[in-house]
């Protein structure tokens, strides 16, 4: 099973942020900054494929 | 806005709202669904109005201008082949690129064996829905995506980035355009936020009709399995695009989900029993639905009756809608029945004639909203829609 299947992609989520943790060194700073950033914008990807499929 | 604007879209809104709720507005209102339509009546084509949607949106705009509507979409013309071409997508043929500047964009499912999603895949797509999207269904309906482990390719690259911007673009301008709709126009935005039931989208885009019909026959736990997994994904989408000021309803656009399409026992086990938790969920949230019923329903009105009163609004395509009025009036907000050919074919009188008919018959205690049976598109006369929408405002005040 590739990296790909074996992440639990909840609704409005491209890659989880456990996963995109697991790509970054220890954090220095405001970790919760970085998560709440990255879930801002990862959901976009979602709502890209998402979108395409249901309107366009 | 002016003063005067701002009164009437107040007007509007109260109209609207009040009817969508089932209760008696001061007169009917009216919402028609005008897709090619507008082209038509702002002096463009369907080319014009499907590759650029500043265009589309001026078309919009003249026609809730200079018609006395209520609520309008903000473009209806829906499909932006703008955005369909940079991300390479097959499945549309295209006015003025696969077809003639003044036909309407089309769909074109494949052959069953060229389906987008093949039966052995229904597991991928259980397991994981956004990534199969991603991975599998992305690369085969787009000339340019690439599927994971293929070599990359240029093209690859700037389909992805083009295709994002292009949305991103696109949607940020519906923002600006409602805006004008409702201070230049005093002119309600219809709907927010769309909703396809899980098997009709696993018809549409996935398997295709011809191989959901077989897979329905031979592997009915799959296509369950497949609606359920969709479920939560439908859900988010809808709720995420939802009016917050839950005025205005989410729209689910109903195709192939009704007999004779598939059978009461398909429509009872799948098709409805993973719709219906959707839409009880969405009206927990506060918002009503938009059943836009394509085609004829008339089938299956005792379960759309099981929804609690005001969760939807009921429109009526090809469907009876003195019967859909029995079954369905005292719950729900029924709007259309306004046949399409007849706005296409026949004359003024023959409009107004069916308008008085639907008037008298299902709008007397309110609960109704006047529109065509489907979306209007470059084919209806101009003085037709005209009759509809001033004999609605004549006959149709309480």
């Amino acid at each position: 099973m590739s990296k790909e299947q074996e992440i639990e992609r909840k609704p409005g989520v491209c890659v989880p942020w456990q996963e995109k943790m697991k790509d970054l060194p220890k954090i220095r700073g405001d970790a919760d900054l970085v998560k709440k950033i990255w879930e801002d914008n990862d959901t976009w990807g979602y709502v890209y494929i998402w979108q395409c499929l249901l309107s366009f | 806005m002016s003063k005067d604007t701002k009164q009437l879209y107040a007007q509007r809104m109260k109209r609207y709202t009040a009817a969508m709720r089932n209760e008696k507005p001061d007169m009917i209102p009216i919402r028609p669904f005008v897709a090619e339509f507008t082209a038509v009546y702002a002096g463009f084509n369907c080319q014009q109005v499907t590759h650029d949607y500043n265009l589309a949106f001026e078309a919009a705009i003249k026609c809730a201008r200079d018609f006395d509507w209520d609520a309008v979409v903000a473009n209806m013309v829906y499909v932006w082949t703008g955005l369909t071409e940079q991300q390479g997508t097959k499945y549309y043929a295209v006015p003025g690129i696969d077809l003639d500047v003044d036909t309407g964009f089309q769909y074109r499912e494949p052959p069953e064996e060229e389906a987008f999603m093949q039966p052995a895949e229904y597991d991928a797509l259980i397991e994981d829905p956004t990534g199969f999207l991603f991975n599998v269904w992305l690369p085969r309906v787009s000339r340019d995506v690439v599927a994971p482990g293929e070599p990359n390719t240029f093209h690859n690259n700037v389909a992805f980035l083009k295709g994002g911007i292009a949305m991103l673009n696109y949607f940020n301008a519906f923002g600006p355009q409602i805006g004008r709709l409702t201070n230049e126009c005093g002119t309600v935005s219809a709907i927010a936020g769309i909703l396809k039931a899980p098997l009709d989208i696993l018809g549409d885009k996935l398997r295709g009709y011809v191989g959901l019909c077989h897979d329905l026959l031979e592997r009915p736990d799959k296509v369950m399995a497949a609606c359920e997994a969709l479920m939560p994904h439908l859900t988010h989408v809808a709720l995420s695009g939802a009016d917050p000021d839950k005025n205005v309803p989410i729209t689910i656009w109903m195709h192939r989900g009704c007999v004779p399409f598939i059978s009461h026992e398909h429509f009872k086990d799948i098709y409805w029993a993973t719709l219906k938790p959707i839409i009880q969920e969405i009206n927990s949230h506060g918002h009503q639905v938009l059943f836009y019923a394509e085609g004829n329903w008339d089938h299956h009105l005792d379960s759309f009756a099981e929804l609690p009163d005001g969760g939807i609004i009921y429109h009526v395509d090809t469907g009876d809608i003195f019967k859909v009025h029995k079954k369905l009036g005292h719950k729900f907000c029924l709007s259309g029945g306004v046949p399409n050919y007849l706005l296409s074919y026949g004359t003024p009188d023959e409009v107004r004639d069916v308008c008085r008919k639907i008037i008298d018959g299902v709008a007397k205690d309110g609960g109704y909203i006047m529109d065509a049976s489907a979306i209007i598109q470059n084919d209806a006369k101009v003085e037709n829609i005209k009759a509809m929408t001033d004999f609605t405002r004549e006959y149709g005040a309480y």
